[in-house]
């Protein structure tokens, strides 16, 4: 055993980056269809960037809500979603209220994409635990199964959310 | 003994006084509202309690008394989406889930492309309209989006699309006339317009004329128009190409006013073509056959 201890201190050594880059990365998981969009096909690299991108999105919209900082939104949300976050969470921080969300994935269908491919309308089925907080103590807790509709706007160099809005499941 | 009762009961009515607690602050909410509208939301017990409001734009915490009616203004519910309402009376909390859904349709937000186009080019133009209501929240039920395009002559073409999760769509081609098309699109009493800028295509039976001028020959094309008549815009290149006893020779020279000119030489019997693009015009001899 004692033979063995630098080579498992060798192992416990390397695998802390290892760890520490997934702690880091922790972007939800987030799937994409687009098998029924239409009218425009997308293109390769969009149908990479949109899901990465809506990943970033909430990913920065959870540590937004959580922190109640308006900086956080400014990366991935642009338009009236920005809007409504930025005001959201402003509230939230004069009422001494934060959200926390548990993001346990979320499945993409794109809906429409422009001719011009300037914007993109998509359906997310989400997987979420959700904690509202009063300063430290949780006011509620839910499991949601929750669908949005979204819609996303290509940018310099990402695709933005324009639009968020939770919707009935009956909607569709 | 009697210190064994008193536990005894204790056991026994602290989950009723929980369950007690706990339905004090029992919520009653609407499932669906509309946004902008004002509604109300019922608490049971009493005392002194704590409300939040926690929507897509806002969040709110104010305090109540339970077991009355806790009024929420429609100017906090404008944004469509997901609220949920929660009533505290100390640490018990009860949660109540409402989806705010969009006021009646009346905006739009109209996308055209693209800002310039040729004459005469099939589903050329396409225009997309997203349908919100006065709060900026996009309306997924289904709406009848009207589009109308107007031409510089006058003439108007209207085709009414359904919108589905939001958004109407057409694609349309060209007038074969040059100028502005005015596209329209209207929900309601709302009516959005775009301008698109339709330009002549490429130059069609493009022709040329030579004249001797001294030791030069002056080479002139016909108006440059396109298939359908419209003149091509100034700036057009015209390229003209020279095969005499000197071998060949190119000149390019830019549509004026018109028409495109050039002075080339008169160098024995030669051969004149002309092209624009990837269309080519009529070809002269000049100075006897080459």
């Amino acid at each position: 055993m004692i033979r063995r201890l630098p080579l498992l201190l060798c192992i416990a050594l390397l695998s802390v980056p290892l760890f520490h880059v997934s702690a880091e990365d922790g972007l939800p998981k987030v799937e994409l269809s687009a098998s029924n969009l239409q009218p425009r096909p997308i293109e390769d690299l969009t149908s990479k960037s949109v899901p990465r991108d809506y990943a970033h999105a909430w990913q920065t919209m959870a540590q937004a809500l959580d922190s109640n900082r308006v900086d956080l939104i400014n990366g991935y949300f642009t338009g009236f979603a920005k809007e409504d976050l930025t005001s959201r969470i402003e509230e939230q921080k004069k009422a001494n209220i934060h959200v926390r969300y548990d993001d346990r994935g979320h499945k993409l269908e794109a809906l429409f994409y422009s001719p011009a491919g300037d914007a993109m309308l998509l359906r997310d089925r989400a997987q979420l635990e959700m904690q509202i907080m009063d300063g430290d103590k949780v006011i509620d807790r839910e499991q949601l199964n929750i669908q949005y509709m979204v819609m996303m706007t290509p940018g310099a160099d990402r695709w933005l959310v324009r639009a968020l809005r939770a919707t009935p499941e009956e909607h569709r | 003994m009697r210190r064994g009762w008193i536990q005894l009961g204790l056991i026994f009515l602290a989950p009723l006084a929980c369950l007690s607690a706990a339905s004090a602050q029992q919520l009653r909410a609407p499932a669906q509202v509309t946004a902008g509208k004002d509604f109300s939301v019922s608490t049971n017990g009493s005392g002194d309690g704590s409300f939040y409001l926690i929507g897509p734009a806002h969040a709110a915490k104010r305090e109540i008394k339970l077991g009355g009616e806790v009024q929420v203004r429609g100017e906090e519910i404008e944004k469509a989406g997901r609220y949920t309402v929660i009533a505290c009376a100390g640490s018990q909390c009860d949660s109540a889930t409402i989806h705010v859904q969009p006021d009646a349709a009346s905006r739009l937000s109209l996308l055209v492309h693209p800002s310039r186009v040729r004459v005469a080019t099939p589903n050329a133009i396409s225009a997309v309209a997203f349908v919100f209501d006065k709060y900026h929240n996009l309306v997924f039920t289904q709406q009848p989006v009207n589009f109308e395009v107007t031409s510089t002559a006058g003439s108007t073409i209207t085709a009414s699309r359904p919108s589905s999760d939001g958004v109407a769509w057409v694609r349309l081609t060209s007038a074969s006339k040059e100028g502005p098309a005015k596209i329209a699109a209207s929900v309601g009493k709302t009516t959005e317009v775009r301008i698109v800028r339709q330009v002549a295509s490429d130059a069609c039976n493009l022709r040329i004329k030579a004249q001797p001028n001294g030791k030069r020959i002056v080479v002139e094309t016909d108006p440059v128009r396109d298939c359908s008549g419209n003149a091509v815009p100034d700036g057009t290149v015209v390229s003209f190409t020279q095969v005499g006893p000197n071998g060949k020779t190119t000149v390019d020279a830019p549509v004026k006013k018109g028409v495109a000119r050039v002075e080339l030489p008169a160098a024995g019997p030669s051969r004149i073509t002309v092209a624009s693009g990837v269309v080519t015009g009529n070809e002269l001899s000049v100075g006897g056959r080459p």
